[in-house]
């Protein structure tokens, strides 16, 4: 065994091995890459929800409600536990019946599912906010110049429901990357699983775990600094009030 | 719909994403968390300890062809019923609760019930060799209930921890302590341990009150791969690959007996 005790604080967060700083890093890519897979799928699932449970018919606007409702009311490590213990059970037993070969349900694939779906719901929420935020006079404008739908879309609504969805978008992106932490209990090893891991066995449990911390404030301040860039663009010509 | 074709597009990717089940590979999950010495992560991704190369000696008896999957501790069981691992071999203790849900190997290991005393002492973790004596033990342990059946002559002292005990035994107020082998061995291993302390022995197994030692876990009804590990275990037994391992690692029998 090694005598991670007396090595320095260098030694301990260099990148290669015995080092654990290598791991965090790894550990904080795959946060990434599951946080951000789920946020963009999040994003197309939130856009399309928001547009129709506005312009959908009856059943598709019930359907929706019930989805935002019981996404956002079961906290996500309940839902990381369904999707990736019960889940494949299900799946598989419906694939077996329907006579289909057994597929395996990997902690990445569920990671991202369970951001994704928690992420869509919220966002279906911000983006329908916004879109009714905008003057009905616009849309009503820009149909009676001849604009089809998607030219609407694109000249009007996206522009002008952007500056009030952003905010709230940038706050569920930095939920996003914090919430792959609950994906720990799967024993996927993202980065406060590693952490967590390096601490066990080196013993040097605050070292660790306020590296893991520094991490995380790296990405919500470099998250944050984008995200006002971006309001800042889409803001432009628009008068402060 | 778009929407529809959206949902479509999203699912089916993510079902490439994921691999199919290979039936070739036997899947041993261990725990995430470190528990030293049998198992403990490095900064390289690898797995190693007793219990590491103990699995993987079973699987080369065995012939089986096994990939070490690490789970957290807290799912291990979940991860084995829904197919995600095949085998556990995480020190988990077989109980009569876990029985319930999944089936166990015979045991691979047993932290057995260890006596310690004095460097000089000559007590035999038996019935008559522990009369007249007084042994530290901690209050309602499994080896207290242990002591009060196989040790009817010795005098009990009870203590709330057994970090208590460990005291008095170096203070010289007790003669001995009976405690789980690997708890004392880390106080043998501490320098007051190594000041004034040995290993005496361990005691004579019961099933009943020290249960029936540590397991491979199995989903229920795998019966050609329970047979295979038992075999395996045996034969790692008495070929000499086990005491081979243990002894880096131990200097007591954990086997036990």
């Amino acid at each position: 065994m090694l005598n991670y005790r007396d090595m320095s604080v260098a030694d301990l967060l260099a990148l290669a091995p015995p080092g654990w700083g290598g791991v965090l890093l790894d550990g904080l890519w795959l946060s990434l890459q599951v946080a951000g897979a789920g946020y963009i799928i999040g994003l197309l699932i939130g856009g399309s929800g928001a547009l129709l449970k506005i312009s959908g018919g009856p059943l598709t606007r019930d359907l929706l409600t019930c989805y935002t409702t019981l996404v956002r009311s079961i906290p996500e490590l309940v839902l990381i536990l369904l999707i990736y213990f019960a889940g494949p059970v299900a799946l598989n037993q419906l694939l077996s019946a329907l006579g289909l070969p057994k597929i395996e349900i990997s902690p990445l694939v569920a990671g991202i599912t369970v951001i994704a779906l928690v992420q869509g719901a919220y966002i279906t929420e911000v983006v329908r906010g916004a879109i009714e935020a905008i003057p009905v006079g616009h849309i009503e404008a820009a149909r009676s110049l001849g604009m089809r739908p998607f030219t609407i879309f694109r000249r009007i609504t996206l522009p002008e429901l952007l500056p009030t969805a952003l905010p709230g978008l940038s706050n569920l992106w930095l939920i996003a990357t914090k919430d792959t932490a609950l994906l720990a209990v799967v024993g996927f090893s993202e980065l406060t699983l590693v952490a967590r891991q390096a601490a066990a066995t080196t013993k040097h449990h605050l070292l660790f775990l306020c590296a893991a911390g520094l991490l995380y404030l790296i990405v919500s301040v470099i998250s944050n600094w984008l995200f006002r860039r971006l309001e800042n663009r889409v803001n432009r010509g628009q008068s402060h009030v | 719909m778009k929407f529809k074709k959206l949902l479509l597009a999203t699912t089916a990717s993510l079902m490439l994403l994921s691999t199919a089940a290979s039936a070739d590979i036997t899947r041993i999950g261990i725990a995430t968390e470190p528990y030293p010495p049998f198992s403990v992560p490095d900064a390289a991704g690898n797995y190693n300890g007793w219990e590491i190369e103990i699995a993987n000696a079973v699987c080369a008896a065995a012939k089986l062809e096994c990939e070490i999957v690490a789970s957290a501790w807290d799912g291990i069981i979940p991860s084995l019923k829904a197919e995600k691992i095949d085998v556990i071999a995480a020190s988990l203790s077989v109980t009569a609760a876990r029985l319930k849900v999944i089936d166990f190997s015979n045991k691979y290991y047993q932290t057995g019930a260890a006596l310690i005393g004095a460097a000089n002492s000559s007590i035999a973790p038996t019935a008559a060799g522990v009369g007249g004596k007084t042994i530290g033990i901690q209050s309602a342990s499994i080896h207290q209930a242990y002591a009060a059946k196989h040790f009817p002559d010795a005098s009990i002292r009870e203590y709330q921890s057994q970090d208590e005990a460990n005291q008095d035994l170096f203070a010289g107020r007790i003669d001995a302590t009976l405690a789980d082998v690997l708890t004392l061995d880390a106080f043998l291993a501490s320098e007051e341990g190594q000041a004034c302390c040995k290993l005496l022995g361990i005691a004579k197994n019961d099933v009943e009150i020290l249960g029936e030692g540590i397991g491979f876990g199995l989903r229920k009804g795998n019966d050609e791969l329970k047979a295979k590990l038992n075999a395996a275990i045996d034969q790692i037994r008495s070929d000499g690959t086990y005491a081979k391992i243990s002894a880096k690692y131990f200097d007591f029998n954990i086997y036990g007996d």
